[in-house]
């Protein structure tokens, strides 16, 4: 299978610091699977993430990115066309921050539309089937101040998955989240990834990397390790990833199987 | 005492600690700057006409004192700007420190220090951009002569602006601190949007229908109680005029925003409506400088270029009278264009500064720079823009036969009224610009912010 998301010798050096922060790293990111990046404070998770998703530009090293038109050199990109990538091809849910208060749920999530040049109304439209898809049913109005950490996630997952981005990169998304409300926020994503989007999420929750696909582990700016589900298993399941697949009605995530009819009618 | 020598370790270890935030550090300081040149610069500005002497000296005086009080509001609100800018900037340490268990007399003396100090600071390096400038200033013709060393105000005036700056500073610190004594887990609790209530802009208009009353009638005013009737029928008209336009200011700025939002079709547009609609009131407040002074400009604007065609064989200081209120006036509206455009430019860069965790991150979704610089122009621009048609309306309504009648006779006039409207808006466009040139500088150390 070729990579949506290709790595060689990526290495980042910080200004004024001794060593650096990414150390000659190589990744594959098959589409359609989850990958959790682990390790401690300090061993290069985000900024793993932040090269991959061309918000930073390594110093060293390659990162191609095989979109719908064809394979792009991100590495080599200017700040402009790393922002397009970015809006046009990825999709992004961060811990917090990510959403404008002053926007509703609905805004919020159609401004991502509405950045690629569709028209205000239809971006609304699109936006309020993600909501309800979402459970957000009602809330489309409110503005984000109004929402819970959960809510307002959800509209973040929303909003990552209303353009067509076919891999979403996500940072610590349950990190301000209590337990239940942060699992809830893993099903959907995992729910994403089952309707044939690719996740890269950096976490420091072993709940969360239980559940990916494959977890890739940093130590000091190096992989130390890239296991994925079978082999964490034993070997067991045939290497079969088994996915917990969230819908959500009236609030309640409840896991089931889900198509993906938001893709199918995009694409 | 040992409470005190704390506040000062702390006050020793705040000014350091500035240093590595240089950015959001200088703000308040060039905010007070630009104040104190200012507020010199005017009182230089009207002591030239206390200083006169003669038959006509008491029309200038008069005229002085009318252009002050036109002033005092976009002055007073660049104030408050850079007060609660300053104020602002330490809310959040400020409220570690409760935490931290800091006494409230620690915390309150510790913020009253400091925003003294700042503004002083800034008071002195406005003295300088004031020595520098009022050469500039004195180029102006009054009286038949150049304005040029009398724009010096005597030696004690310093000192007594200095210390006025510190102490709005201070007390504008500790008014505003009062909300982070008392609560010291929510420094920054986002409030209600706020509210422009409907029923406000029933009054005004009933106020401004009764001035407009008062000007068809006030022939027979005259006719009934002389000179000062028709005096004071005026001076109830305009006023009224005022105080209903502030009235409805916030009401009418909410309604045009509705409006712009319902009808976004761009990004930009939308963040803009939506940062307005956010608070109304502060929307309106910071820009209303400009709606006193739109009002006078209209007046006074169609007032002299019919004066000037009635009356066209003026003489000696008759002439000179007429050629300086047109100078007056024009210098008034100059004046207040550039406050408001120092305050805009003051609060954009302060609301760019604390957005700056929302900056970088629509800038790692990929939102164009662009689109963010455009958004914050338009949230200060479209409201600029509904304050002075608004006002420009209203002011019209009271005066009409009078503006109809100079349009018709001098329409070279009027339209360099509306020149300098036109340059004011440009004005206040660069001053909400500046802020846009932040942002590269906060998007290029993301790690400040997050």
């Amino acid at each position: 299978m070729t990579p949506i998301l290709t790595a060689r010798g990526l290495t980042v050096q910080y200004p004024g610091s001794a060593t650096p922060a990414l150390d000659a790293v190589d990744i594959d990111v098959l589409p359609g699977e989850s990958v959790a990046i682990m390790g401690a404070s300090g061993s290069g998770k985000t900024t793993l993430l932040h090269t991959l998703a061309g918000i930073l530009r390594p110093t060293a090293g390659t990162v191609t990115l095989a979109a719908a038109s064809g394979p792009v050199a991100v590495h080599a990109l200017d700040d402009a066309g790393r922002a397009r990538l970015r809006r046009e091809e990825l999709g992004f849910v961060f811990q917090q921050g990510l959403l404008l208060d002053e926007l509703t749920a609905l805004e919020n999530v159609a401004v991502a539309r509405m950045l690629a040049g569709v028209p205000r109304h239809q971006a609304e439209g699109e936006a309020a089937q993600w909501l309800a898809h979402l459970g957000l049913q009602g809330m489309e109005h409110r503005r984000l101040g109004q929402l819970s950490g959960g809510q307002a996630q959800r509209v973040a997952i929303a909003r990552a998955q209303v353009t067509g981005a076919r891999l979403i990169f996500a940072d610590e998304p349950t990190g301000a989240l209590d337990s239940t409300t942060g699992a809830e926020v893993l099903d959907l994503l995992l729910a994403a990834v089952a309707q044939g989007r690719t996740l890269v999420v950096v976490t420091h929750d072993p709940g969360v990397a239980a559940r990916a696909d494959r977890v890739v582990t940093l130590r000091d700016g190096r992989v130390v390790a890239d296991e994925r589900r079978a082999a964490r298993a034993g070997g067991s399941g045939g290497g079969e990833a088994v996915h917990r697949v969230a819908t959500v009605r009236g609030g309640q995530v409840e896991h089931t199987t889900v198509a993906a009819p938001y893709d199918e009618a995009r694409r | 005492m040992n409470d005190l020598r704390t506040t000062f370790v702390l006050a020793r270890l705040f000014a350091r600690r500035q240093g590595g935030d240089r950015l959001a550090a200088a703000l308040p300081l060039v905010s007070f700057t630009l104040v104190t040149a200012l507020l010199l610069l005017v009182l230089g500005g009207s002591q030239v006409f206390f200083r006169m002497d003669g038959d006509i000296a008491g029309t200038y005086q008069a005229l002085a004192v009318l252009a002050l009080a036109l002033l005092v509001v976009p002055l007073f609100t660049l104030g408050a700007a850079a007060a609660r800018l300053s104020a602002r900037r330490r809310d959040e340490r400020l409220s570690s420190l409760r935490l931290l268990g800091a006494t409230t007399g620690t915390v309150s003396l510790l913020t009253v220090l400091e925003a003294a100090a700042v503004a002083l600071a800034g008071a002195l390096a406005g003295t300088a951009l004031y020595a520098a400038t009022a050469p500039l200033v004195g180029l102006l013709r009054f009286a038949g002569q150049p304005v040029g060393s009398q724009m010096w105000l005597a030696w004690y005036w310093l000192p007594l602006v200095w210390a006025a700056v510190a102490l709005a500073a201070a007390l504008s610190a500790a008014v505003g601190l009062r909300k982070v004594v008392l609560t010291p887990l929510g420094v920054r609790t986002r409030q209600q949007p706020g509210t422009a209530r409907g029923r406000r802009a029933v009054v005004a208009l009933v106020v401004v229908l009764a001035g407009v009353a008062a000007m068809a009638g006030l022939g027979t005013l005259g006719q009934l109680g002389g000179f000062l009737a028709i005096l004071v029928a005026v001076a109830m008209a305009f006023g009224g005029g005022l105080l209903a336009l502030d009235a409805v200011g916030p009401w009418y700025v909410r309604v045009r925003a509705r409006r712009l939002h319902r009808k976004a079709t761009t990004v930009p547009r939308l963040l803009a409506a939506r940062t307005i609609l956010e608070d109304p009131k502060a929307a309106w407040r910071q820009v209303a400088g400009v709606s006193v002074t739109t009002f006078v400009g209209v007046v006074a604007g169609a007032g002299l270029a019919l004066v000037n065609a009635a009356g066209g064989e003026m003489t000696g200081e008759e002439a000179w009278l007429f050629e300086d209120i047109r100078t007056g006036v024009f210098v008034t509206l100059v004046a207040s264009f550039l406050m408001v455009a120092c305050t805009v430019a003051i609060n954009q860069a302060a609301t760019t500064i604390d957005r700056g965790r929302v900056l970088v991150s629509l800038d790692r979704l990929g939102v164009p720079r662009t689109v963010l610089a455009e958004a914050s122009r338009r949230s200060v621009m479209s409201v600029l823009a509904t304050v002075v048609v608004g006002s420009a309306v209203v002011s019209a309504v009271l005066v009409l036969p009078i503006l109809g009648a100079a349009i018709l006779v001098q329409p070279v006039a009027v339209a360099v009224v509306a020149l300098v409207f036109v340059a004011g808006f440009a004005l206040v466009r660069a001053g909400a610009s500046v802020a846009a040139r932040l942002v590269p500088g906060i998007l290029a150390r993301p790690e400040r912010v997050l």
